[in-house]
């Protein structure tokens, strides 16, 4: 793809969601209970919460996929209850975890699918098509013509995604997208999910009941429990400060150790420079690294300590009282 | 059977080839007819059945008891109203192709993934759209395979209808049983077998060509 192209798209704001004291009821059970939450433009904000927590719900209902019982929401302060439904998720990626990728439609017509719906021109929706499988990494001329039983696990997610961002949507809601594909190939397709939210610049509602995917791509999370919002802030916040023992528990005993995979190896206080010879065995750490694989291989190492260094520049040694003072220094009072 | 008479006479299928190529149109005229029509009402009942699942129950119960009734007695009980005429073959044609196709149109939808319904929705299409872009074209394999069904019975019940003056192949089976005459007794079951077969087998192609997603490597 261009790389003018894609410095235009980046431009593109995506939505602002916000719930206000919203509700939804089945009979005598409460599933939603007066939610209220701003999802800011261009972020991902990721709802989780143990299962019957209403994460869902509270999902389907931004595309009314589910009705509210009472109160509203807004995308970029229109209120979608008045709107028409088919019209306002055709406007709305979404993508759910079982994919749900049409089998009878190869991979370039079911990325093509919303694009027809709004009748854009033949030619633009073949330009967008390739555009998309190039995006997720798929060579179009070779993947276009097939169909998804084809196609691995991983490779049908991608296509979800990118059959949700097909007609350039300023919002996507995704639930529990990457839940169903092994634990390597989950890691792959988050990190090229961020990468590709953060270039597109959309606005994504995301649900997970996996606290470290909720960690690793949130800028914020909202912490869910018997409908009600117990916690909404951003990972790091969350794992310093929960608000109280469920979201405590809910974060982990390690949240500690969770913490470390948001912080990085260039962010922490340094030893001067010793004699490399004192340091034999000791792990190279690059500043980039987070501090959590930092703290691995230091544990796996005799010297117990990480030399730090940024390509050809030796910078310190990271020791493990550095680590814990780090931690002190954000631990709730 | 005759004694000494040969089990076929070669002579007798030459000479009749005419007479057996129009019988064999005839035959397949009335399964065409039959099946087409038995499609369209199962197809109109079957949409019903899916809008209102209450219906189900009642369509399915009645073109059940039509399955069960004798074809020689529906034909009896007919013809003090609609005569020894091709309609009342049809009639009866027609009812038995009904619960088969129904119940495959109706499984085949259901059958659908409901994800796949679910992404549909999701991304805005109206309930017409997943009906007939998604549901229908994901069904069309075991609706297919009740189509198939459906044909090779009626190919065979159209030999009956040959006591009410119809019947395609029917009518040597019946003039081999009056006569004695074995030759035109086994044009008559034979033609109908390789009828169906050939029948069946077109099938197979048509399907294969209207499901391309279903058999790539």
């Amino acid at each position: 793809m261009p790389r003018c192209h894609a410095g235009a798209m980046a431009e593109r704001r995506g939505a602002t969601v916000e719930l206000r004291e919203v509700t939804k009821r089945y009979g005598d059970t409460v599933a939603v209970d007066h939610l209220s939450l701003t999802a800011p433009a261009g972020r991902i904000t990721v709802l989780i919460g143990p299962s019957g927590c209403g994460k869902t719900t509270s999902l389907r209902m931004v595309n009314r996929l589910i009705e509210p019982t009472s109160g509203e929401i807004l995308i970029d302060g229109h209120n979608v209850l008045q709107e028409d439904p088919t019209q306002l998720r055709r406007r709305i990626g979404y993508v759910i975890q079982q994919v749900g990728l049409f089998p009878h439609r190869t991979i370039g017509q079911n990325v093509a699918t919303v694009p027809q719906l709004l009748g854009w021109p033949d030619a633009r929706i073949r330009a967008r098509v390739d555009e998309l499988l190039s995006l997720i990494g798929f060579d179009p001329a070779r993947m276009r013509d097939r169909y998804p039983a084809q196609l691995s696990g991983g490779e049908r997610q991608r296509v979800g995604v990118a059959r949700a961002m097909a007609a350039e949507p300023p919002l996507m809601l995704m639930d529990e997208p990457f839940g169903a594909v092994d634990p390597i190939v989950r890691e792959r397709l988050q990190n090229e999910f961020l990468q590709l939210q953060r270039t597109q610049g959309i606005t994504v509602v995301f649900v997970t009941h996996d606290i470290d995917e909720a960690i690793k791509l949130g800028d914020r999370v909202a912490i869910m429990r018997t409908g009600k919002l117990v916690q909404f802030a951003p990972p790091a916040e969350l794992l310093a400060h929960p608000a109280d023992d469920f979201v405590a528990r809910f974060v982990g005993s390690d949240r500690g150790l969770k913490r470390l995979s948001l912080l990085t190896v260039g962010g922490a206080e340094l030893d001067p420079p010793i004699d490399p010879s004192r340091l034999d065995g000791a792990p190279v750490l690059s500043p980039a690294m987070s501090l959590r694989d930092a703290l691995a291989e230091m544990l796996a190492s005799e010297t117990q300590t990480g030399m730090v260094r940024d390509g050809d520049r030796y910078l310190g040694v990271l020791t493990l009282s550095h680590i814990g003072r780090l931690l002190r220094s954000e631990q709730p009072k | 059977m005759t004694p000494g008479e040969p089990l076929i006479r070669w002579d007798w299928l030459l000479s009749h080839a005419g007479e057996i190529g129009q019988r064999v149109g005839e035959h397949l005229e009335l399964t065409l007819i039959a099946v087409a029509v038995g499609f369209l009402i199962a197809f109109l009942l079957s949409l019903a059945a899916l809008r209102v699942p209450r219906l189900y129950g009642p369509i399915s119960w009645t073109t059940g008891i039509l399955y069960t009734i004798p074809s020689l007695a529906l034909f009896a009980l007919l013809i003090p109203y609609t005569g020894l005429s091709l309609l009342t073959a049809e009639i009866g044609l027609v009812s038995y192709t009904l619960l088969i196709l129904i119940r495959n149109i109706v499984a085949g939808v259901r059958g659908v993934p409901a994800e796949v319904r679910e992404a549909a929705r999701g991304m805005g299409y109206t309930d017409r759209q997943i009906l007939w872009r998604v549901e229908l074209p994901l069904a069309l394999a075991v609706i297919f395979a009740g189509i198939r069904i459906a044909t090779i019975t009626t190919i065979g019940l159209v030999t009956v209808t040959a006591l009410i003056g119809q019947g395609g192949m029917g009518y040597f089976i019946l003039l081999g049983i009056q006569l004695f005459f074995s030759t035109a007794l086994i044009v008559g079951a034979l033609g109908s077998v390789i009828l169906a077969v050939l029948a069946d087998g077109s099938l197979v192609l048509v399907q294969r060509a209207l499901t391309p997603w279903t058999h790539t490597p």
